[in-house]
């Protein structure tokens, strides 16, 4: 397991580059994030442990960032005060463009995996904002009426945008639409929803909403998506089937902060909760594993070396398949193989 | 923003917490009130505090402040007083402290927002402790209405006068004329007011008989008529007030209406009223006892025409920013200026009527400008702890168009 430590700071968002298998950026920010500076260190894997090749300072905390798709050297940061920052590590101190046009703070950014020409935000303020880096403005604003914890283009339609608020509800967004009333809302799906098959100790009723903290969008089926929040419960969901969750993967004691779909395999998730615990789950969809397509959901393992709060995740895409990034508020950002820490089924 | 964002986050550590499990929950940095202590209410020009001056009657009521409280006078901070009639008010705050116990480095301050001032010291010394200014201060309150008022001395200025603006020359209107104005835009008969205002002498004489009162009074040692008199009782108070006799008089702005009397207004009254503020981390160090939390205070305006209608605003207002409900508010003080406007206040917004002034209010008690909004919190307080409920809700109407309102929650519930 390495280790850094980002001293003075607590970490928000982990995520590799895709274009360097040894390069990681952590988006940070000093007293939790509650108030004061943010930080952006760009981190490398070496033979002598992980090494800060470089941070950038701004105003106020880093909520999130992302790896542009387009420039192997720039990233971008959600900031705290709705300020959105492209960094670029050759260049200098400061940003090398800046949008500013949320009223709240930004707690995620994410860029279009497949046009790779737009990126979008997600605010407290209750909307979605697309962009592209050329432009000043947003191209489009996406409105959702509650703060939008989580927002990601698909990864296999560049034009589907999927976001998850805290009025507990999952929206899917189509671009190709006409705007209309609508505002390219397509679906909205409430995360409470009774599970299609009972779950144990969930039997077959709704939950009750619950603020919605992450989502991601599997990488290998198409419609598949997971959800997670306030209640612990790591949810997937099928969209074409979007009455409810498919899956229900309970264990966690407080919420989920972040959860990642394996880019590796196709039931594999990691997920981070504030109950200091990082949990790697099958969906139970591997029909090799004997799960038949649609079996239930497990754990297979936990890593609990944080001390605090831990807040996010991250696979990394190169080299051997198990190896991921979680940091965590006690300054930290291990880099660890999911491996070691899976239990027999 | 930062206490935003540590809120967001402990609710999604608590998730389903109710308002009112927020606002009742006890954190180390919370404004606690450790002593609330108010003298007698006199009738103006003829009662027991005729004789005191408000320097004198703010001596007095700092005095018992060192004296019930116990706290040593040096961790004292602040001294914020609010008074509406007298101009030289700061001045008698700051001799007053020095002369009643506290030393040269507890400063004074005084706070003039009419009817709430009371309530605005409140609110200033507590946000100075949430800010970090102080960590321990007094709010008084206090009002010697027999000196006189504070009319002014000459009109507006002619920018003013000729503004245009009706709101503008209408902060000259008398109190009584826009109580007569809410009577009529709001339908408010006589009848209304007379039967509100023998009920609240009603509750007050049988809360005062029942010795309710006692533990939020301090009895004080004055001057009256050259001799040393002790005042024990609030003498506002007239017993076997009933809605036949109050029906008979006559009313006191015949230019303006006939519906507001002086049996179904507030009583025109001398007082003080005072409390310490802290954190409750410094409560517990200093080994105060904790009477209450101050959970927020806030102020909304209006027309200066019908202010009598303040609370009207101010309340949702208040129970917005905490995310409550009258329903979750368990004894409510709302300041009786007139019959008018507590009728109007209390049916609007639909208050449930044994909750509201349980030992009556303004009309029965005297309404000292000043006073009352430290008053109230004395008072409140006081029920609360009789009826072992949490939530207290103070709020009061103010002249030239305001109402402001502020939330508590009783912790000596044992």
């Amino acid at each position: 397991m390495l280790e850094f430590r980002t001293a003075g700071f607590n970490p928000y968002s982990v995520k590799y580059s895709p274009f360097f298998d040894s390069r990681l950026a952590v988006s940070a920010g000093a007293n939790f994030g509650l108030v004061g500076n943010g930080r952006l260190f760009i981190l490398n894997l070496t033979a002598n442990g992980i090494v800060c090749e470089k941070f950038f300072e701004t105003q106020d905390c880093l909520f999130d960032l992302t790896w542009s798709e387009q420039h192997e050297n720039q990233l971008l940061t959600a900031g705290g005060d709705g300020s959105i920052k492209l960094f670029d590590i050759g260049v200098g101190e400061f940003p090398v463009a800046g949008w500013q046009e949320h009223s709240r703070e930004v707690f995620s950014v994410h860029w279009n995996l497949v046009n790779k020409g737009t990126f979008l935000s997600s605010s407290w303020d209750g909307t979605v904002k697309i962009w592209s880096p050329e432009r000043k403005e947003s191209i489009t604003t996406l409105p959702v009426h509650s703060c939008v914890y989580s927002a990601q283009f698909s990864p296999h339609h560049p034009d589907v945008v999927t976001c998850v608020s805290r009025d507990s509800h999952l929206r899917v967004f189509d671009l190709r639409s006409k705007p209309s009333a609508q505002n390219h809302l397509t679906l909205a799906i409430p995360i409470h929803a009774p599970p299609k098959v009972a779950v144990p100790g969930y039997g077959n009723v709704s939950t009750g909403p619950t603020e919605c903290l992450t989502h991601d969008w599997n990488k290998y089926r198409d419609s598949v998506l997971a959800t997670a929040g306030v209640d612990g419960v790591v949810r997937t969901f099928d969209l074409r089937v979007p009455s409810g969750p498919v899956n229900m993967l309970t264990g966690h004691e407080y919420a989920v902060r972040k959860i990642s779909w394996s880019p590796h395999l196709s039931d594999v998730l990691l997920s981070a909760s504030y109950d200091m615990t990082c949990r790697v789950w099958t969906d139970g969809s591997n029909v090799d594993q004997g799960g038949n397509g649609a079996g239930l959901g497990r754990e297979m393992g936990r890593m609990d070396r944080h001390t605090e709060f831990a807040m996010g995740v991250d696979w990394c895409l190169f080299g051997a398949e198990g190896w991921c990034s979680s940091c965590a508020w006690d300054e930290r950002v291990l880099v660890w193989d999911v491996r070691e820490y899976m239990r027999p089924a | 923003m930062a206490a935003e964002r540590l809120s967001s986050i402990v609710s999604q550590l608590t998730p389903g917490q109710k308002p009112i499990d927020t606002i009742t929950q006890k954190n180390p940095d919370d404004v606690v009130i450790t002593l609330a202590i108010r003298t007698p209410l006199c009738k103006a020009y003829k009662g027991g505090l005729k004789d005191t001056p408000l320097d004198g009657l703010v001596f007095k009521i700092l005095e018992q402040v060192v004296r019930k409280s116990n706290i040593d006078p040096q961790m004292v901070e602040d001294i914020c007083l609010g008074n509406v009639s007298d101009s030289k008010a700061a001045y008698y705050v700051r001799a007053a402290c020095l002369a009643a116990g506290f030393p040269n480095t507890t400063a004074a301050s005084s706070v003039n927002r009419f009817c709430s001032s009371g309530l605005k010291a409140v609110q200033d010394i507590a946000n100075q402790i949430i800010t970090g200014s102080i960590e321990c201060g007094v709010a008084v309150g206090a009002e010697h209405m027999s000196t006189g008022g504070d009319r002014l001395t000459r009109p507006f200025v002619d920018d003013i006068v000729h503004s245009g603006t009706q709101d503008a020359a209408d902060c000259l209107m008398p109190m009584g004329q826009t109580s007569e104005n809410v009577g009529k835009d709001f339908n408010i008969t006589r009848e209304q007011q007379d039967l509100y205002a023998a009920e609240s002498f009603r509750r007050a004489e049988a809360a005062q008989k029942a010795g309710w009162f006692d533990d939020e009074i301090t009895p004080i040692t004055v001057k009256v008529d050259g001799k040393d008199v002790t005042l024990t009782r609030d003498e506002g108070i007239r017993p076997n007030t009933t809605f036949e006799g109050l029906n008979k008089i006559r009313p006191a702005f015949p230019e303006f209406g006939d519906r507001s009397t002086g049996g179904n207004s507030s009583q025109v009254t001398d007082g003080a009223a005072a409390v310490l503020l802290m954190k409750r981390s410094k409560a517990l160090e200093l080994g105060q006892p904790i009477l209450a939390k101050f959970v927020g205070a806030t102020v909304a305006g209006l027309a200066p025409r019908i202010m009598g209608i303040g609370p009207s605003l101010a309340v949702p207002k208040i129970l917005t920013k905490f995310g409550l409900t009258l329903d979750d508010i368990d004894v409510i003080e709302l300041n009786e200026a007139f019959a008018s406007m507590a009728v109007y206040c209390r049916d609007t917004m639909k208050m449930d009527y044994s909750k509201m002034n349980p030992r009556g209010g303004a009309i029965a008690l005297g309404h000292p400008l000043g006073c009352t909004g430290a008053r109230q919190i004395c008072t409140g307080l006081s029920e609360c702890r009789r009826r072992k409920a949490k939530v207290l809700l103070t709020t009061m109407c103010i002249g030239t168009g305001m109402g402001m309102a502020g939330i508590f929650v009783n912790e000596q519930l044992d």
